[in-house]
């Protein structure tokens, strides 16, 4: 029997199902079962607390991620950009987001990279920044000139305290994962409460 | 019920969601240069590009191409539309979801899907909606009374059949309790590639490969090109998702096969191309650019090669270092959704509103207008783009520049973008004014008379 395609309904779809199901197969379903890093780990990772949870569902309903990513990529340049005092920032694996319920990895850098930004401000520091970006008040007189005319973040003044405080605790949680910021001895500070 | 109802109102809608879906897309870039307008939470910028992306993907560009589709597909297949009752309740559920989706959005309660913002239960709601048009589409197939079915209808059918997965993927399965972390990224971005390349690509390419044919009045250039176009394309599109991670914490591996994959996307793309440059090559010179609707085809082709060329470039791991991340992907994104398929759905809209209404458009010369705005407004749109794109990319590779500096650099590309942006939205009123009087405004009689008889 010789079969037209080009007539038959059924072979048409068919077709049209069967080679796209390859490709969704193997790229979907396959990576997670040869890779289990991507969403199981031995490393130890940060189990996010109830106030933190409060601020991930804001930085999704905020929708920070459309200026700001969570990825330190394999780039010498991200890693030097994002590091601190000469240090240079890990890059991000896999296993450091398994207990992400809502992956923010982002595509767009509006603003710069979150990814290791946990610990590197005063928790006072995001409250003014989230208040007003553009105006941080006296104690924070170095993001005076620049930052006024250019920075594009919003201000976040619309939230409540309590809303801005959770937030900033999930934001200080950023990087904590690989504990990279170090002291003079090279200990790891663990100073992400402050 | 009246023939082509459902045609009409998802048209109708569909125009008029456009014209909202740039409102936001201006007001997003306005936000770029003075980001204190407009300082309230539901206008906060990560709200108004939620909007914007999704009324232009879900209430404009999907809407309209269904309803085109509505018209189109009877026509080819010498048949009515398997039921028109249907057809209606989905166009009326489709825009409720729209709306509750889209006041879902603004009050914040969001999915973190990229192009998939539209909370529960209204996501669900879509997937019905497609379910309710799947039914029709391969219903209306089925009780077809020609033998062979064209191009556009194995488009439609591969749109229809892929969609289902690819939307069900990125809206329900991302969001099941035990996907997560890089797991749950790589299912979105299955979803937000697929959205572009599953969904918007053959619903385009299948209204235009019914469009420039008819228009022009010639017959396809190549039947083999179309074969070979659509077959690859349902083989290779799909794989390519994962190059939105490339140097970022997924397997290597998959980044690397998306690579390869965006780089065979040039074979299908190619064959659709020279297929349409081809049909418009071998057409009569004198008329074949005439009016509106030839103009918009053979412009969204152009963006169409631009942007195919431009995703196997960007995919490369060195360009990627720096174009991914910036303005330029703003650019691309643009030019593919608003350039190439909002271009063919406006040629669609152009072509198929006249027939529902059964008279002449409204004025060829505005909507020549209308092109004409459109497109001269939309190359430095999508230039600055790019090269602001290309700025920030060199700026952060370099630690002398601070990341406010690399700001400080994109204020003019900004002003730029806000500026020619207000351009396209400008030219939309046309578009739309000329559409609505197609529909319902009052002129002179004979030209309905004429157009009754062209039928
Ligand atoms: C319109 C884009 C935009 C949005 C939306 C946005 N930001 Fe920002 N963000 C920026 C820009 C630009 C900067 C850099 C200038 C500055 O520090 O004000 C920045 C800086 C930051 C910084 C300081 C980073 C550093 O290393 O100096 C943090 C923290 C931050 N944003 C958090 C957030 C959070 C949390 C949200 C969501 C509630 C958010 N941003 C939403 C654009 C944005």
């Amino acid at each position: 029997m010789k079969i037209d395609v080009e007539k038959s309904l059924l072979w048409t779809a068919t077709g049209a199902f069967l080679l796209f199901a390859v490709g969704a197969v193997l790229t979907t379903v396959v990576p997670p079962m040869v890779n289990p890093e991507m969403w199981t780990t031995e490393h130890t990772v940060h189990e996010y607390t109830e106030q933190e949870k409060r601020g991930i569902a804001i930085y999704k309903s905020e929708g920070c991620v459309y200026c700001h990513t969570q990825q330190i990529r394999d780039l010498e340049s991200d890693q030097r950009r994002y590091g601190w005092r000469l240090v240079n920032a890990p890059v991000s694996s896999s296993w450091e987001y398994v207990n992400d319920r809502y992956n923010f990895l982002g595509t767009k850098r509006t603003g710069p990279d979150l990814a290791r930004v946990g610990g590197k401000y005063s928790s006072e520091w995001h409250w003014a920044h989230f208040k007003d970006p553009r105006n941080m008040g006296e104690k924070f007189p170095n993001r005076k000139g620049i930052y006024e005319k250019v920075s594009i973040m919003p201000s976040f003044d619309y939230l409540t305290d309590e809303e801005i405080k959770d937030l900033t605790a999930y934001i200080q949680t950023l990087g904590r994962n690989k504990n990279w910021r170090v002291n003079a001895e090279g200990q790891p500070l663990n100073d992400y409460e402050k | 019920m009246k023939q082509d109802t459902a045609a009409k109102m998802m048209i109708i809608s569909a125009c008029a969601f456009f014209g909202l879906a740039l409102t936001m897309g201006i007001l997003t870039a306005l936000k770029f240069v003075v980001p204190t307008v407009g300082d309230i939470e539901y206008l906060s910028m990560p709200r108004l590009r939620m909007l914007h992306t999704n009324i232009n993907l879900f209430g404009w560009l999907l809407q309209a191409n269904m309803g085109i589709l509505f018209w189109i597909l009877p026509r080819i297949l010498h048949t009515k539309l398997f039921s028109e009752k249907l057809g209606v309740a989905m166009g009326i559920l489709y825009n409720l979801t729209m709306i509750g989706g889209l006041i879902g959005i603004a009050t914040g309660h969001v999915k973190n899907v990229e192009y998939g913002e539209i909370p529960s239960p209204f996501d669900y709601l879509v997937a019905v909606c497609w379910v309710m048009f799947f039914i029709n589409v391969v219903g209306t197939v089925a009780i077809r009374k020609v033998k062979y079915l064209y191009v556009t209808v194995w488009y439609t059918l591969g749109a229809v059949i892929w969609t289902t997965f690819v939307y069900i993927t990125g809206n329900m399965l991302s969001q099941m309790p035990m996907v997560d972390g890089t797991n749950q990224a790589n299912l979105i971005w299955f979803y937000v590639h697929n959205a572009v390349g599953l969904i918007f690509t053959p619903l385009g390419v299948a209204i235009a490969y019914y469009l420039i044919p008819k228009q022009l009045n010639t017959p396809i250039y190549s039947h083999k090109l179309s074969m070979i176009g659509f077959w690859v394309i349902s083989f290779v599109y799909v794989w390519t998702g994962a190059h939105h991670m490339i140097h970022g914490p997924s397997p290597h591996w998959l980044q690397t096969v998306s690579i390869i994959f965006s780089f065979s996307l040039i074979i299908p793309v190619m064959a659709v191309i020279t297929n349409f440059f081809g049909t418009f090559a071998t057409a009569p010179r004198g008329t074949r650019m005439n009016g509106p609707i030839p103009k918009l085809l053979m412009m969204g082709t152009v963006y169409y090669i631009f942007t195919c060329l431009q995703g196997p470039f960007q995919a490369i791991r060195s360009v990627n270092e720096i174009t991914s991340k910036t303005d330029w992907v703003v650019g691309h994104a643009h030019m593919a959704l608003f350039g190439a398929f909002s271009y063919y759905a406006m040629a669609g809209v152009y072509y198929v509103a006249p027939k529902l209404a059964g008279r002449k458009l409204y004025s060829e010369k505005l909507g020549d207008l209308h092109f004409w705005i459109m497109t001269l407004a939309s190359v430095p749109f999508f230039a600055v783009l790019w090269i602001g794109g290309v700025i920030q990319g060199f700026a952060w590779l370099n630690p002398e520049i601070t990341f406010v500096q690399s700001l400080e650099a994109l204020k003019h590309a900004h002003w730029m973008r806000f500026f020619s942006g207000a351009f396209i939205f400008g030219a939309y009123f046309l578009f739309f004014y000329n559409i609505m009087q197609t529909f319902f405004g009052k002129y002179r009689e004979e030209d309905e008379a004429e157009a009754v008889v062209a039928e």
